[in-house]
């Protein structure tokens, strides 16, 4: 039972990160690399609140998700709306610099020392008892909640809103949406603060179980494969690579060998690659060879 | 034409002249920036402080010391470049290394090519420090392989009511697996029963899979020698799936501020440095430097830099003026260094033993009645033989 609930906890973490690729990729056709760093922006950014607003933890944790949504708006209008038209590989490599950026202008600002967001809103990540003996933090019980609530709120937004649709077409065919009226500038924009969002939540919640560090942001890559293993393209894929990838991780450190913890993700991303390289649910005709 | 010539004059200047003729100039290597600089750059930070209140009494032998920190995010390739620019351009009489072992490789190679010693001020003691030591290398940083399980492992048995049941936890980085693979091993010889060993990757998102594995081999005790990250979130993540043993660790510069934060009674880090909580006058002393110098790291992540400072100032009152790489070697070959109580004895460095001849340990844990950190051993020591 422990183990059940350990591989809906990291495909979880997994899931929350991925969806961010799978949004930007999937209306903007970018690949972001600056993923991982804009989740552990979000983190800091809870960290930033949480100090402010410390008598008012609600507050604080608002304050960072519209920190997170307005980062992510702002990174496509400062840099990636310089990049439509351009090749991919263009666009890929501005979200490098984006990344490096990030990461040394964080490491300025709130320097180098382990933070701990969840001590400065004052709540505990208490431990819950389930049955069967199994047992959950609070933090891990909020990544579910999260998680679910993410994926239900972005399945009912790409599909009953106004935005969504637009985020939809744009995504389908760019050129057909825009002579549609369909504003490209604003619909990447969107997608860019949902994504950054999404991540951001991964990054604070993260924080909140372990504290905030400045390698954070690898966890970001770690979560690379699960999204191409699900189809870059997907929201549902992206969902169930991470659970796939969680579920070897967390058998495989069970009853093989706790050090293929950390290449288990990239030899199931190999064998998807090999067998179908536009993952579970992705679209076969979008493949690009960057 | 006049001003063409002066142009080329001044051009032809070398770039790299030494930054004090009249200063001991030493070079520092350090992860200063990157994923680990958090327990790389308060050493370096504090080391700095001291050194430059040292030159505000008057310097050494009345020259001031000269300190060019170059950053190499723990990078060999960087580590490399930074050590050949403060060998070649800035002429230093010191090499230190304050980051990651993936860095020594290039420092030691320009090192021996130049024949400046080298100086391990906060980063691992490489095998070359211990005896016999390689006559260019030196290192005063607190933890010392297979040394700190000796003791750990000591204060386990001696503690233990019962039979011992030890898991251990590790990092995935040479390192920290070679200490817990040589726990394993000693924990035998002393009748222990090793049950699990957890490596973990860094890092990791969730610690619980690793933990829950370790908590099936029932352990009674935990020993973990890692970077603190894997240290302190194995150990909670044990602890939120109703693991009730005991679980020690090493002490890095941040387990005086982490113990108050966890506030667990059998939470043990075993260490070399005194703790704030020891007050003792040096500790007056540490407070006021970091304050002077506005220091942003907590007081208690200060006493390893201040360690090396201490180090470096004994070792340059030895080297006569003018100073070069060979007088340095020379005075830091044959070394004792009265570091206040910040340590169980003086630091000593011999002709062939450039670590220390005696390494004291001291353990501490939070005493949840009596709300404060307390010692659980009081310092023990441990020979440093060939």
């Amino acid at each position: 039972m422990q183990l059940a609930v350990n591989i809906a906890v990291l495909g979880s973490i997994y899931a929350l990160i991925s969806c961010g690729y799978v949004l930007i990729y999937r209306v903007s056709r970018v690949l972001s690399l600056a993923h991982g760093e804009l989740m552990m922006l979000g983190a800091y950014g809870l960290y930033a609140t949480a100090s402010l607003f410390s008598a008012h933890p609600l507050v604080a944790l608002a304050a960072a998700c519209a920190l997170g949504l307005m980062v992510g708006v702002a990174v496509y209008f400062a840099l990636m709306w310089r990049m439509t038209g351009e090749s991919v590989l263009a666009a890929v490599l501005a979200t490098i610099a984006l990344g490096i950026l990030l990461r040394g202008a964080m490491i300025l600002v709130f320097g180098t020392q382990t933070r701990h967001p969840l001590d400065e809103l004052g709540w505990e990540n208490a431990s819950h008892e389930l049955w069967g003996g199994a047992r959950i933090s609070t933090v891990g019980l909020a990544l579910l909640a999260c998680t679910a609530l993410v994926y239900l709120g972005l399945f009912a937004f790409l599909r009953a809103t106004r935005w969504g649709i637009r985020m939809r077409a744009a995504g389908q065919h760019a050129l057909l949406a825009a002579q549609r009226g369909i504003g490209l500038h604003g619909v990447y924009a969107l997608a860019w603060g949902l994504a950054t969002l999404t991540g951001g939540l991964a990054g604070m919640l993260l924080a909140a179980d372990a504290g905030l560090e400045g390698t954070l942001y690898i966890v970001g890559l770690k979560a690379f494969p699960a999204a191409l293993v699900g189809g870059l393209d997907s929201l549902l894929g992206a969902l169930a690579g991470s659970l796939i990838i969680a579920g070897a991780e967390v058998l495989l450190i069970h009853y093989v060998d706790p050090l293929l913890a950390d290449v288990v993700p990239f030899i199931v991303l190999l064998a998807m690659l090999i067998v179908r390289p536009w993952g579970l649910f992705g679209t076969r005709e979008e493949l690009d060879r960057v | 034409m006049k001003k063409l010539i002066c142009t080329l004059a001044v051009a032809a200047l070398p770039v790299g002249a030494p930054l004090g003729q009249d200063a001991y100039v030493l070079g520092v290597s350090a992860a200063m920036t990157g994923p680990v600089a958090g327990g790389y750059a308060p050493v370096v930070d504090a080391m700095r402080a001291y050194l430059e209140h040292l030159n505000g009494k008057g310097g050494i032998n009345g020259k001031p010391v000269k300190l060019v920190v170059l950053d190499d995010q723990a990078q060999p390739s960087r580590a490399a470049a930074n050590a050949k620019q403060l060998v070649n351009q800035d002429k230093v009489v010191m090499l230190l290394n304050t980051s990651l072992s993936s860095t020594y490789a290039p420092m030691v190679a320009e090192a021996k090519r130049t024949g400046v010693p080298l100086y391990y001020a906060g980063s691992v003691c490489p095998k070359d420090t211990f005896p016999p030591a390689d006559p260019l290398q030196f290192c005063s940083t607190a933890f010392g392989a297979t040394l700190d399980s000796q003791a750990a492992l000591a204060f386990v048995k001696d503690r233990a009511q019962g039979p011992v049941r030890i898991g251990f936890a590790a990092m995935a980085i040479p390192v920290s697996r070679g200490e817990i693979d040589y726990a394993e091993g000693l924990s035998k010889t002393l009748g222990m029963t090793p049950v699990d060993k957890q490596i973990t990757p860094p890092p990791t998102p969730d610690y619980t899979p690793f933990a829950t594995k370790l908590k099936e081999g029932d352990p009674n005790w935990v020993w973990s020698w890692a970077p603190w990250v894997a240290q302190v979130r194995m150990f909670e993540a044990l602890r939120r799936l109703g693991w009730e043993g005991r679980y020690i660790t090493w002490a890095h510069l941040n387990a005086e501020q982490e113990l108050e934060r966890i506030r667990d009674g059998e939470l043990y880090v075993i260490g070399t440095n005194a703790m704030l909580e020891d007050n003792l006058p040096v500790h007056a002393e540490i407070r006021a430097v970091a304050a002077r110098a506005n220091l942003q790291h907590p007081v208690s992540y200060l006493t390893e830099g201040f360690v090396a400072g201490m180090v470096i100032e004994q070792a340059l009152k030895k080297t006569a003026w003018p100073p070069t790489p060979a007088k340095v070697q020379a005075a830091m070959s044959s070394l004792k260094v009265d570091l206040k109580g910040l340590r169980g004895a003086p630091l000593e460095w011999t002709l062939d033993n450039h670590f220390r001849t005696q390494q004291h340990y001291r353990v501490w844990r939070w005493d949840p009645k009596a709300n404060r950190i307390v010692r659980a051993q009081d310092w023990k020591s441990i020979d440093v033989k060939p």
